[in-house]
């Protein structure tokens, strides 16, 4: 197993503008093949957490690495390089609406150049695994809210990401979906991709064994430990 | 994406509903000023060619009838001498019906031009017009004619090619000018573009698209509603000149310009839509280049 850290933060910052710090000296090392949660009421940080994983912002002051490189040093195309091994389920799932299912889960494949053809093949796969098989021609507004999701996640995983980043992917789910929604992340993550869950759902959270990072006005701590990651002296808050 | 559609949903937009409609005009107004700067360039050649191989030579007649006599029979001589320069094709002194017809617009029919101190009038056409050739008709009029002035047309020939030439400049502005403000429509409708799907660009920039896959999406979208307009625009000019050539046929004026096109100059007028299509892709281009380097 490589245990080079997929993700580092080191003395990071971050705020919009002039405002105070969104983050505060975050100091976080996530490994290959890891799930956290990441737990916080909101507005304590956990999206702005995330978009700095998802390069969305950079962070202010402090070292962001993805990968081993230092975000940075990435000139443009890397950085779109490093971005298609992320995949990033959005609270609000960020779908097209003028395109159908299996033109919105392609997406991350066509902007690759992939072949139409193969692209077709792999979506249409996923769709099935995900129970949409019969809604590949349907446009999101004639989907369920279930079945967005769905949509969203299959889009996010289709282009097998090193890294997965969920921002509150549970929020509009009752319980039982939710659960069944993180069995499914649980079965990515067995696959090698490391997980990020940010939810203000900790009862839910708390039924599953992994480490949960808590954020407060900003910092975030480490509040408990799966028994994987306690071997790991290197992962965890620093 | 699968089927023709782009994954940006530009075509639902507001701004590709007018922005066919803007290039349309630009580029009718755009073809109708190049078509005004070649018809002024061919009829300057055409008045440069048809007059300065000519010149006139007046020559006081006298007051008495056997002055203006004694002078036609010099003028007559002076002729032959003309004839014997190499580049003189006709030398010909205007005859009494002649200027009868020159003068009737003034005096009315039936003058009898002996009773007024009309000057007579020589009219000289050279097959090629040169410094050595005037020199020697200028020696010769001085020497047989003293008191005869020759008009070789080119003050006002001067004055009209001048203008012509002003009026062709300003139709080439003004195609740059009609090419500058439909660049800045489309930055314009671009940014609009980028403003509203401003949430697709950053997903797709999220997803890992690189910036030339996004520009293109804009770029081709541009490229589609200018060739769309550009051509209505140059239909819409030809039918113009089509109507243009019909009024000035009937009026049938040596001096009005003709509005028949070679095919070159149909080339070239072709080349307008083709052209404007090519600045809106790259604007377009550029436009969403330089906005998506502002994002990280």
């Amino acid at each position: 197993m490589d245990f080079k850290p997929l993700v580092r933060f080191q003395d990071v910052h971050l705020r919009y503008g002039n405002g105070p710090d969104v983050l505060h000296q975050v100091n976080l090392t996530l490994e290959p093949g890891s799930f956290h949660f990441m737990v916080g009421p909101s507005g304590a940080g956990k999206s702005s957490l995330l978009r700095l994983m998802y390069l969305a912002h950079r962070p202010t002051t402090g070292r962001l690495s993805l990968f081993g490189r230092d975000v940075s040093q990435l000139d443009r195309k890397e950085t779109s390089m490093l971005r298609r091994r992320i995949g990033i389920i959005f609270q609000d799932f960020r779908l097209l609406d003028h395109l159908t299912a299996l033109e919105n889960v392609a997406l991350p494949l066509t902007i690759t150049g992939m072949p139409l053809e193969k692209v077709r093949r792999n979506v249409s796969e996923l769709l099935s695994w995900v129970g949409l098989a019969d809604n590949l021609d349907s446009k999101p507004p004639t989907l369920s809210g279930g079945q967005q999701q769905r949509v969203a996640i299959a889009r996010a995983v289709i282009g097998r990401p090193s890294l997965l980043l969920a921002d509150e992917p549970t929020g509009n789910l009752d319980d039982k979906i939710a659960e069944r929604l993180l069995f499914l992340f649980e079965e990515l993550n067995k696959r090698g991709t490391t997980i990020v869950v940010a939810s203000h759902n900790e009862a839910l959270v708390n039924r599953f064994n992994h480490p949960v990072f808590k954020i407060i006005n900003g910092e975030v701590r480490l509040i408990r430990s799966a028994p994987v990651i306690e071997q790991n002296t290197e992962s965890g808050a620093a | 994406m699968f089927g023709s559609r782009n994954d940006v949903p530009l075509d639902k937009d507001a701004s590709s509903r007018f922005l066919p409609w803007l290039i349309a005009v630009m580029v009718y107004l755009a073809t109708m000023s190049l078509i005004v700067a070649l018809t002024m360039n061919k009829l300057a050649n055409r008045w440069d060619q048809g007059l300065s191989n000519s010149l006139t030579i007046q020559v006081p007649a006298g007051q008495s009838p056997a002055e203006r006599l004694a002078i036609e029979k010099k003028t007559v001589l002076l002729l032959q001498e003309f004839k014997k320069i190499p580049d003189v094709k006709k030398a010909e002194m205007l005859t009494d019906g002649e200027l009868n017809k020159l003068l009737e617009p003034w005096l009315g029919k039936d003058v009898v031009l002996h009773d007024l101190p009309i000057p007579l009038l020589i009219s000289i056409e050279l097959s090629q017009s040169s410094a050595r050739t005037l020199d020697a008709i200028n020696a010769l009029t001085a020497q047989n004619l003293p008191t005869a002035s020759i008009d070789d047309h080119q003050r006002w020939l001067g004055n009209l090619l001048g203008l012509a030439k002003i009026i062709g400049t300003v139709s080439l502005l003004v195609v740059l000018l009609v090419g500058g403000a439909a660049a800045l429509m489309v930055i314009l409708v671009t940014r609009m573009g980028l403003a509203i799907h401003r949430q697709v660009v950053e997903l797709f920039h999220l997803m890992g698209a690189q910036d030339a896959y996004i520009a293109n999406r804009f770029q081709l979208h541009a490229l589609k509603l200018s060739m769309a307009g550009g051509f209505a625009g140059l239909l819409l000019a030809g039918l113009t000149i089509a109507a243009f050539s019909t009024l000035l046929g009937q009026a049938n004026s040596a001096l009005l310009p003709s509005f028949t096109l070679t095919a070159t100059e149909w080339g070239l007028l072709l080349l307008i839509p083709v052209g404007a299509s090519l600045v809106a892709m790259i604007t377009a281009r550029l436009t969403v280049l330089r906005s998506l380097a502002l994002m990280p």
